[in-house]
């Protein structure tokens, strides 16, 4: 590789919301090694993370939890720490971006870093330097550890962090850099499932073509590969298992849409309980959106129906919002609409929001002095900062709608 | 129901009403156009509910009968067809049989009776307009309604009419235009009408300037008729926002430009403003008008035209697209541009137009941040 090889990190808080749940219960959570997060006995709920502990049962991520605690019922089972995830999540980035300012979120609990240009800057230490006193830093301020895997791609970043993730049967340290012109050969311990984008499917069609690791792979020359799986996918597989990949870290500002969703414990029917819920959502999304001192164009709201269902319903504005109001105002105009089509109970409700831009435009004036044209007033824009800095104070649920604490109540 | 028809007659026939014809549905038979015969020959109807049109052929009728055919299926095979005489027949109400030349199609159709019944019009109580009035009006104001779902009433535009003028206006919040023309009329009865835009297009393009129309209202919707064609269409409710209360009376700084050197000037701006709020700066100085453009993460331009004006200067920021609308539909070489102050509502006019209409645009800037 040439000395322009790119330097790309993937940093991946471990077990997030175990460890979230942990921290704002040390008491409880915080003490109990057979832990839960996600769903209850009762509910259809599904378990969005476990400890390692739990692990040995059997118990996996997107299991019914009812399910998860037949398997290991001893385990202590707590809701999904929202407030405090997406909190911990936007600390953590902050750290990040202290390093780099091209920082992608790929979920709440990882991030790409093109590392790219900064070798100056930190004097040509070697990237896993780099990586660790990342690392120190963000348990230091953030009380998480992540694990940091690097590389000259995504692709690379992405498994070495699986292998750089310290767990109870491994010695790891937490970093694992891969360096350049080593990719090939540190993809062949793996199998093609594990990486990602292969899914159940086509790792059935690959088995059926005798393939089953990277090393089996990399037996097969590229036209063999076309004839079996085509030339998309052909190339793509080829490229894969020797570790190359262009995908580029889309940095901050590149944020395509940020959403919020819901799925209910048992379905709901009725429309005064679905706005209530959307209420909620756009509460959580704007405040997400503010945070990250963006605005939005475009409006979302998606519905999954008892049947599985997904249907949906989006509006575009001539200018972009942040009040809760007004998105809210939209959003349920969408709700309407989607319940008007097909009025079945739901199970699944979420609000989305795209069109971001990193500095609101400035408005265009309006003919009409009622709220007709400028759909946001100042006052939405002067009540919604005002929340967010007494969150920012007294923490996330300090301040919130009053139609929304009659909600709190009933949990 | 069987006829026989020329083809270009019935690809004309089909061209008026399948713009009618809704894209997505979710009623099917709305994406069939409805085929009646006439003592004449034969009716095509098409609806999208907001808005139906229909129209009359001469065919020889040898069976009466309605149907209704599949209507991008009928348009499609129709454009390919030969030039000869086409037969359409209908065994029962939904196999439809067509023939031409050497060319055969069987298609399935709909039940006649699952077609939507039109909105009644008192077509008793009807006055006429004449269409190239009708025209003029549509074609100078629909543009500059709003698109926008939020505010129901701005997406129609609003049709004035009195004995002795009528009037139209659109606007979207941010810039408007409305037109004015004389008329000598007294059976009109003086109303004030809101008309989704959709319906006005269709009624500009089918019926010839020279005709003259009926008009006449239902409970909820206006109809408009000539011999052979008819458009109905659903109003908007609600009070249209008070418009004349936003024109300015005191504007004093006036530029007059030549409006070609102006669309071209603005255009060039255009290329480099961002796609979003189109926003552009011009700055007003005697004799001289400058345009400035700059947009994060692409670049800048500039630009200049030699104009007269009259007043102190003034910057002020526009989106560009807003101002091509509405210059491409003045009809005179050189426009009048009217201002008061960089954040107050600007006019556009067209100068020394040699007709009896009156034709007022405005337009609201943009907020500069420097």
């Amino acid at each position: 590789m040439s000395a322009t090889a790119r330097r790309i990190l993937l940093a991946d808080a471990d077990a997030f919301y175990v460890a979230i749940a942990r921290l704002i219960d040390p008491e409880g959570a915080g003490k109990s090694p057979l832990l839960i997060v996600g769903g209850s006995r009762e509910s259809r709920g599904v378990v969005c993370s476990a400890s390692y502990e739990t692990r040995k049962f059997g118990v996996r991520s997107a299991m019914p939890t009812a399910q998860a605690l037949k398997l290991c019922p001893q385990a202590m089972c707590v809701p999904v720490p929202r407030g405090a995830c997406s909190r911990k999540s936007a600390e953590i980035r902050r750290v990040l971006q202290r390093f780099t300012p091209v920082v992608e979120g790929a979920s709440i609990d990882e991030w790409y870093l093109d590392m790219g240009g900064t070798e100056q800057l930190y004097e040509h230490e070697p990237l896993e330097r780099t990586a660790h006193r990342m690392r120190d830093a963000v348990r230091a301020e953030t009380q998480l550890s992540v694990s940091i895997g690097g590389g000259t791609n995504k692709l690379v970043a992405k498994m070495a962090v699986e292998v750089a993730k310290p767990k109870p049967d491994n010695n790891a340290t937490g970093v694992h850099i891969v360096a350049p012109g080593d990719e090939a050969t540190f993809l062949k311990r793996f199998l093609l499932a594990e990486i990602p984008m292969v899914g159940p499917k086509f790792v059935v069609r690959l088995e059926r073509a005798g393939l089953r690791t990277v090393n089996d792979v990399l037996e097969h020359q590229l036209p063999e590969l076309i004839r079996w799986f085509g030339d998309r996918e052909g190339q793509w597989l080829y490229d894969r298992v020797r570790g190359i990949d262009s995908g580029v870290v889309e940095g901050h500002g590149e944020q395509k849409s940020m959403s919020r969703e819901e799925t209910f414990s048992t379905d709901v029917a009725d429309d005064t309980t679905l706005e209530r819920e959307l209420f909620a959502l756009v509460a959580r999304v704007a405040s997400d959106l503010r945070t990250e001192l963006l605005s939005a164009r475009t409006i979302r709201v998606k519905i999954k129906d008892a049947d599985f269902k997904i249907r949906q319903a989006g509006r575009t504005l001539t200018e972009a919002v942040v009040s809760d109001r007004v998105i809210y105002g939209v959003a349920r105009e969408l709700l309407h609409e989607l319940r008007k089509r097909r009025r079945t109970p739901a199970r699944l409700i979420g609000v989305a929001l795209s069109g971001l831009a990193t500095n609101p435009e400035p408005p265009q004036l309006a003919l009409f002095a009622d709220a007709t044209a400028s759909l946001e007033t100042e006052r939405d824009r002067a009540v919604a900062r005002t929340v967010d800095s007494v969150r920012r104070k007294f923490g996330q649920d300090a301040i919130g709608a009053a139609q929304l604490s009659k909600h709190e109540d009933e949990q | 129901m069987r006829f026989t028809i020329a083809r270009e007659k019935l690809q004309e026939g089909l061209s008026a009403v399948a713009a009618s014809v809704p894209a997505k549905t979710t009623l099917p038979v709305l994406a069939n156009l409805l085929v009646e015969t006439t003592d004449r020959g034969i009716r095509l109807s098409g609806t999208d509910l907001d808005m139906a049109v229909s129209t009359e052929l001469m065919a020889d009728v040898d069976v009466q009968g309605a149907i209704t055919i599949p209507a991008k299926k009928l348009v499609e095979i129709v454009r390919e067809l030969p030039s000869a005489p086409v037969k359409v027949s209908a065994s029962g109400e939904q196999k439809i049989t067509l023939e031409c030349s050497r060319s055969k199609f069987k298609l399935l159709g709909l039940p006649k009776d699952e077609f939507p019944s039109f909105p009644s019009i008192r077509f008793g109580e009807s006055w006429r307009i004449r269409s190239g009035d009708l025209q003029k009006l549509i074609s100078h104001t629909a543009f500059a309604s709003s698109t926008e779902e939020s505010r129901p009433i701005l997406n129609g535009v609003l049709w004035e009419l009195r004995p002795d003028q009528m009037r139209m206006v659109a606007t979207n919040g941010h810039r408007l235009a409305k037109m004015e023309i004389p008329i000598n009329a007294t059976e009109v009865p003086s109303s004030d009408l809101i008309i989704p835009p959709k319906a006005l297009e269709q009624i500009r393009r089918l019926f010839p300037a020279e005709e003259e129309l009926e008009v006449a209202r239902g409970d909820n919707h206006l109809g408009f008729r000539s011999p052979f064609t008819a458009v109905y269409t659903r109003l908007i409710e609600g009070p249209y926002p008070n418009y004349e209360q936003v024109i300015p009376k005191d504007n004093d700084r006036i530029a007059l430009a030549d409006r070609n050197a102006l669309i071209q000037a603005l255009k060039r701006m255009s290329v480099i403003a961002s796609d979003q709020t189109h926003r552009i700066r011009m700055s007003f100085n005697s004799g001289m008008l400058k345009f400035s453009v700059q947009t994060p993460d692409l670049g800048e331009a500039q630009d200049e035209l030699p104009i007269n004006f009259e007043g102190d200067s003034l910057d002020i920021g526009f989106n560009a697209s807003y101002l091509l609308e509405i210059l491409r539909n003045l009809p005179t070489d050189e426009v009048r541009l009217t201002f008061k102050a960089p954040e107050r509502a600007a006019t556009i006019e067209p100068v020394g137009w040699d007709d009896t209409a009156k034709y007022l645009c405005l337009i609201m800037p943009l907020r500069l941040v420097d």
